[in-house]
């Protein structure tokens, strides 16, 4: 988990990885902007090879649910 | 009747003409009295352009314009079957929207290849004294990210931005035979791609896409009635300009 938010983190530009948690509403993150949403579909498509949609997105909540499916 | 927007007797060849802004420009075009060569990809959405026109002796043709080589050729042949130009709408064009991060170099190069190469190749292959009737006009349609951020626009931005820049050294190279370059640069336009586009947004990024237009969305029409203006001769001390049609977005 720790690895995933920590690339998560660079994937999005976020500064302050310390203040990211499984928790985190990463859609309330100050960096989290409608651009994030293509780097982080480029990042899943990168790290874990897995093609997700704006709808996968949309409906996580926390960085716990996006790990959920990278590691589904 | 007086009538200082005319295009009676004009030869206008618009690329882009299958759609959208393009499509509209050919219309009103024709409207006022121009004959249209409408060039694009798709031969048949171009013959649904042509259905669309009014009067006489339009015509379209069919080019790949990432093909920069093959755009002389199609010049000769165009006017070897309609004679001498008078007006040129280079509407062709090209979106990536995506994080600078993101894009890369193959990106730049194609997005600046539609957008800016082939048409800057079409107004120089098309310009010359053998092609081009002498106080014609050419429209180069750029956009108001030639002025203004829009977040993940930097390839797209750029190649209209270098529209810009260029489009002042044609003007004044052209000015010996008082041709005249100048570019629309339009804010969100409610062509049907661009609908389209809206209609996958979420309510929020719905809002931040359209707002900050004081006089609301734009119109096809709103950029075809200005490029009746500048092939117009009653634009004909204007050049090297770009026109901002976008609701008042850029004035605030
Ligand atoms: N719609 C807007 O809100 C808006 C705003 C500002 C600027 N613009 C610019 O106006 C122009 C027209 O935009 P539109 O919204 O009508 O787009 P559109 O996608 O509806 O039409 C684009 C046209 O370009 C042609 N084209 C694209 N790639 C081509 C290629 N490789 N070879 C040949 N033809 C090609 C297509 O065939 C089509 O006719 C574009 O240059 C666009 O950047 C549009």
């Amino acid at each position: 988990m720790k690895d995933f938010i920590e690339k998560f983190a660079e994937a999005i530009e976020v500064e302050d990885v310390a203040a990211l948690t499984a928790e985190t509403k990463f859609h309330d993150l100050d960096e989290w902007s409608s651009l994030s949403v293509m780097l982080t579909i480029a990042f899943f498509d990168e790290e874990y090879d897995k093609q997700i949609g704006e709808k996968d997105i949309r409906e996580s909540e926390t960085i716990q649910d996006l790990y959920n499916i990278a590691t589904a | 009747m007086f009538n200082p927007f005319s295009l009676n007797e004009k030869t206008i060849l618009i690329t882009g003409a299958s759609s959208g802004i393009g499509r509209q420009c050919a219309i009103a075009c024709s409207n006022m009295g121009a004959r249209i060569i409408a060039v694009a990809r798709n031969t048949e959405r171009l013959q649904e352009t042509l259905s669309q026109l009014k009067g006489e002796g339009h015509s379209c043709y069919s080019i790949e314009l990432s093909n920069c080589d093959d755009i002389k050729s199609l010049v000769a042949k165009i006017v070897n079957e309609n004679g001498k130009l008078d007006g040129i709408i280079c509407a062709a064009g090209i979106e990536r929207t995506m994080p600078a991060k993101l894009l890369t170099p193959a990106d730049y190069e194609e997005v600046f290849r539609i957008n800016t190469v082939s048409a800057f190749e079409l107004v120089s292959q098309a310009t010359t004294v053998k092609y081009f009737n002498a106080g014609g006009s050419v429209v180069l349609i750029s956009s108001i990210t030639s002025l203004i951020a829009r977040q993940g626009t930097a390839a797209y931005s750029a190649s209209k931005g270098a529209m810009v820049s260029g489009a002042r050294v044609l003007a004044a190279e052209l000015s010996k035979r008082k041709i005249r370059v100048n570019c629309i640069s339009p804010g969100t336009i409610l062509t049907p791609l661009m609908q389209n586009f809206l209609d996958t947004l979420n309510e929020d990024d719905y809002k931040k896409r359209t707002s900050g237009f004081p006089l609301g969305l734009g119109k096809p029409e709103d950029v075809a009635n200005a490029s009746i203006y500048l092939l117009s001769d009653a634009s004909r001390w204007v050049t090297g300009q770009n026109f901002v049609i976008d609701g008042g977005f850029t004035i605030q």
